[in-house]
């Protein structure tokens, strides 16, 4: 979060100029650099903020990969990239200066000496740069390079600054497949690194719609009274694709959307908007009341998650009018596949602000329309005056959209003109696309910022991520261990899931939100 | 869909009854049906009393409403003629919305007043603000004097560039006397600081960091190069040194060179230079061998930083540069908001030297 920019202990020329924590001059280091995410979405989003004068001018930019290339020709790979993939249109100026202050570093990950020579370079770079002995380094490489990687960087001395600077890393999900490979992981990063200096990104929280959460419900005196179980009737979470696996085949078989999506970005936007008001921004105060969600969502036993859990897989269908392949059709994948592609949950959260509150969420690949989205389905007003059991009006309904066409929707009721008294629902509707015409940064562009700047708030801790394995696992258990478990269902590609993810808010009352 | 029709005098719009504009804009919506989208989250007035401002003004409001949506409300006020006049006009600044593909639209509200109207500004034009949303007057020009002060009763932050005051002092006690009528609730907006944003961004990024901002303290010379005309901007550029580094004002040498003294008594010799280009074309500090200088590139939007050791370059990059275009100026100051205490400081450090 923003810091105070009157902050007395730092530097006084920012002082009414700085609205956000301010980076500093530091190296970043990517492990994998030559793979998708460093062109599609690192490279794009440092230069992006380079190209709003956000960058420290020192900044260096590092890349290791086994691959034998020189600077000039990475630099070349990462300019096309870059002009394919950047927010802002490449200026040829502003890339010039930029690429000349990445390098190319090539070792293999498991190779000792690669990491000498990377101390050696790294010292170099802080003489020639002013770098101050600051480093980031980025794992974005495989997860099971990660090991070798922090282990050899602990044997550099590469996760200590000799000048005392900071040495942070940055992880990239998956923390894990479950909770025992999410320990052994967090394990493994906290031998090298001491949890504050470690950063696991959840490119989520970086969304302005996602960070928008706290500032609605707290920099706004309305919503919070009303925020719960006295006023709030249930929640809905809705992260829903058109896609399907694409080219992640390799990786979906064996995570599935539960591990994929739920786990993580679900479950840190149910933290959002389930928590208590922290007592400050800071990032622990923070995170301290996200992990409390997530410690109180109830635990679901095999028996639960049959009745609480609906798993489902696309078979042949249409999107868009256009023949769409099942499953087990795509490309890598078994044709006996188990995995799910689509989940729908109805969760508890036993606290005094949430119980008796039904929080659903679901989850799908090829589903008719894409879009992410929160709802917050308010009680309905009591049934007397204008709310007789004859007209039975629609509750109340908050929307926060988090993808695409951020913004925020508030649903309530109004009479219809004339003379008769027709009782219909309106929509109040805030757009970020429309009230703010200067687009918001990319979500790796926020939080490289925040990691420059020490500022982890949006960055997931360790006992959140495993906190929330510890629920993940319990559902997996139940459909992948216990003795009878419950059904994978089926739905075509283009429809909104299977039935049974309706029957479980029907069994309520309830429907889903039409997106 | 500016400009429906072509009156006569400007090409901004349809020419309303004042007391029918609320009615008139109503039909201006009706009109636009379902492919535009009104959109407005602050009331902007622009005054000036120049010939021919109101065409200008529209120009650059339409710009700014492409990032700022909001309800525009431009003034033209004649001094000098006779008679008493009040004309308005009503149009609207679409743009595509990056959202998709519908056209957002800011409304614009335009008066031409001459005579008896100029002094029942208030009462002519703000009653035809955008309920609840804050209100920033730009002022364009030298502030009046006495001016209405039922005016600072609305206004949330009054915008103006004391690069064009005759009489800097002047103008400037009137603006605190104005802020002092609203209780200190109106900010002031000077877009002559707001010109020196890019170039203080990159001079503090030097001392992020505990050890370069050590460096602060032994710093004990100051080049500061400026275009003809933009002295006031070098000026307030010396106050925010000043203001935030904690030196006080101990001797001047003509117009070229202040002297300041640190908290430990040291002297910080701050020399001022005019030169061709931009507003401040230069800034180098110099601290204990080491000179860090920010100097805008020629030709470009782009300020190059570096820091050079024993006259050996260390580091060089380019940042942003920013724009001394009044449309920039303004996109800059409505993005950044902010209570501007600082600005204060810098005035006060060196007020007795613009």
């Amino acid at each position: 979060m923003a810091k105070d920019s009157d902050d007395p202990q730092g530097n006084p020329l920012r002082e009414g100029i700085a609205t956000r924590s301010v980076p500093q001059a530091c190296t970043v280091v990517i492990f994998g650099a030559t793979g998708d995410l460093t062109h599609r979405k690192l490279i794009p989003a440092l230069y992006n903020i380079a190209a709003d004068g956000e960058l420290p001018p020192q900044l260096a930019v590092v890349g290791f990969a086994r691959r034998a290339k020189s600077d000039e020709e990475f630099r070349g790979e990462l300019e096309e990239a870059a002009r394919k993939h950047s927010r802002q249109t490449l200026r040829d100026d502003l890339w010039k200066g930029f690429a000349g202050s990445v390098f190319y570093h090539q070792s293999e990950f498991a190779d000792a000496e690669g990491y000498t020579r990377l101390a050696q370079r790294l010292e170099q770079i802080d003489a020639e740069r002013g770098t101050g002995g600051n480093r980031l380094f980025y794992l974005a490489a495989a997860p099971d390079q990660f090991e070798p990687i922090l282990q050899h960087l602990a044997a550099a001395g590469l996760n200590k600054s000799a000048q005392g600077g900071w040495a942070r890393v940055i992880v990239e999900k998956p923390f894990g497949t479950d909770l025992a490979s999410a320990r052994k992981l967090n394990s493994i990063v906290g031998t090298a690194f001491p949890e504050h200096d470690t950063y696991r990104i959840d490119h989520f929280l970086g969304k302005e719609t996602a960070q928008n959460i706290l500032v609605l419900r707290f920099a706004n005196a309305i919503f919070e009274p009303l925020w719960d179980n006295r006023y709030v009737d249930h929640v809905q979470i809705t992260a829903a694709e058109t896609l399907g696996v694409e080219g992640r085949a390799g990786y979906y078989e064996g995570a599935g959307a539960l591990r994929d999506m739920v786990q993580n970005h679900l479950l840190q936007l149910l933290c959002l908007v389930g928590m208590e008001a922290p007592t400050d921004l800071g990032a622990d105060s923070v995170r301290d009341e996200k992990v409390k969600v997530v410690r109180s969502l109830r635990r679901l036993s095999a028996k639960d998650v049959a009745v609480n859990v609906v798993r489902g897989q696309y078979a042949e269908g249409a999107i868009s009018g256009k023949p769409a392949p099942g499953y087990r059709s795509e490309k890598n994948v078994n044709p006996s596949s188990q995995t799910e592609t689509y989940v729908a949950l109805r969760l508890q959260i036993d606290n005094w602000r949430w119980a008796d509150v039904p929080i659903y969420m679901r989850v799908g690949k090829r589903l008719p329309k894409s879009g992410t989205e929160i709802s917050v389905h308010f009680k309905k007003a009591p049934p007397v005056l204008f709310n007789k059991e004859s007209q039975g009006l629609d509750q109340n309904v908050l929307v926060i959209r988090i993808q695409p066409d951020e913004g925020i929707s508030l649903r309530m009721q109004a009479k219809m003109p004339g003379t008769s008294f027709r009782i219909e629902p309106v929509k109040m509707d805030f757009h970020y696309g429309t009230s703010f015409g200067k687009a918001s940064p990319e979500a790796y562009e926020r939080l490289l910022l925040d990691a420059m700047a020490g500022d982890a708030t949006l960055f997931a801790r360790r006992d959140e991520v495993e906190q929330a394995w510890a629920f993940i696992d319990a559902i997996e258990e139940a459909w992948h261990v216990a003795e009878r478990a419950p059904k994978l269902f089926e739905y075509p590609a283009g429809s909104w899931g299977p039935d049974e993810a309706d029957d479980l808010l029907a069994r309520d009352g309830r429907t889903w939100r039409r997106l | 869909m500016s400009a429906i029709t072509e009156p006569p005098t400007f090409a901004a719009g349809v020419p309303v009854e004042i007391a029918k504009i609320d009615r008139e804009l109503k039909k201006l919506w009706e009109q636009g049906g379902e492919v535009m989208t009104r959109a407005s989250l602050i009331n902007l007035a622009v005054y000036s009393e120049q010939p021919a401002s109101l065409a200008e003004n529209t120009r650059i409001v339409s710009e700014i409403t492409r990032e700022h949506a909001c309800r525009a409300i431009v003034i033209a006020a004649d001094r000098g003629a006779v008679v008493d006049r009040a004309e308005a006009w009503i149009s609207a600044h679409c743009h595509i919305s990056r959202a998709g593909g519908k056209q957002v639209c800011s409304e614009q509200l335009s008066f031409a007043l001459s005579g008896c109207y100029i002094g029942m500004l208030a009462n002519v034009v703000f009653a035809h603000l955008d309920s609840d949303l804050p209100f920033y007057l730009w002022w364009q020009g030298e502030l009046p004097d006495p001016i209405d002060p039922q005016l600072w009763t609305w206004v949330d932050r009054l915008i103006y560039d004391s690069f064009a005051w005759q009489h800097y002092d002047e103008q400037m006690r009137l603006v605190e006397a104005a802020q002092e009528e609203a209780h200190q609730r109106v900010v002031l907006c000077d877009l002559n600081w707001t010109r020196l944003v890019q170039i203080r961004l990159a001079i503090a990024q030097f001392f992020d960091g505990a050890n370069p901002r050590d460096r602060l303290r032994d710093i004990d010379r100051v080049q500061i190069t400026f275009a003809p005309g933009y002295r006031s901007t070098a000026i307030l550029l010396t106050g925010w040194f000043a203001a935030q580094l904690g030196w006080e004002k101990s001797a001047t040498f003509g117009s070229a060179a202040i002297h300041f003294a640190d908290k430990g008594g040291n002297t910080i010799a701050v020399a001022l230079r005019e030169g061709e280009g931009e507003p401040i074309s230069g800034c180098s500090l110099f601290s204990a061998g080491t000179e860090y200088r920010v100097e805008h590139a020629r030709g470009a939007d782009l300020l190059c930083v570096s820091t050079h050791v024993k006259g050996t370059e260390r580091m060089r990059q380019l940042m942003p540069a920013g724009s001394n275009d009044p449309v920039r100026l303004m996109r800059e100051e409505l993005m950044r908001g902010g209570p501007h205490r600082v600005y204060l400081r810098a005035v006060k450090a060196v007020r007795d030297l613009i």
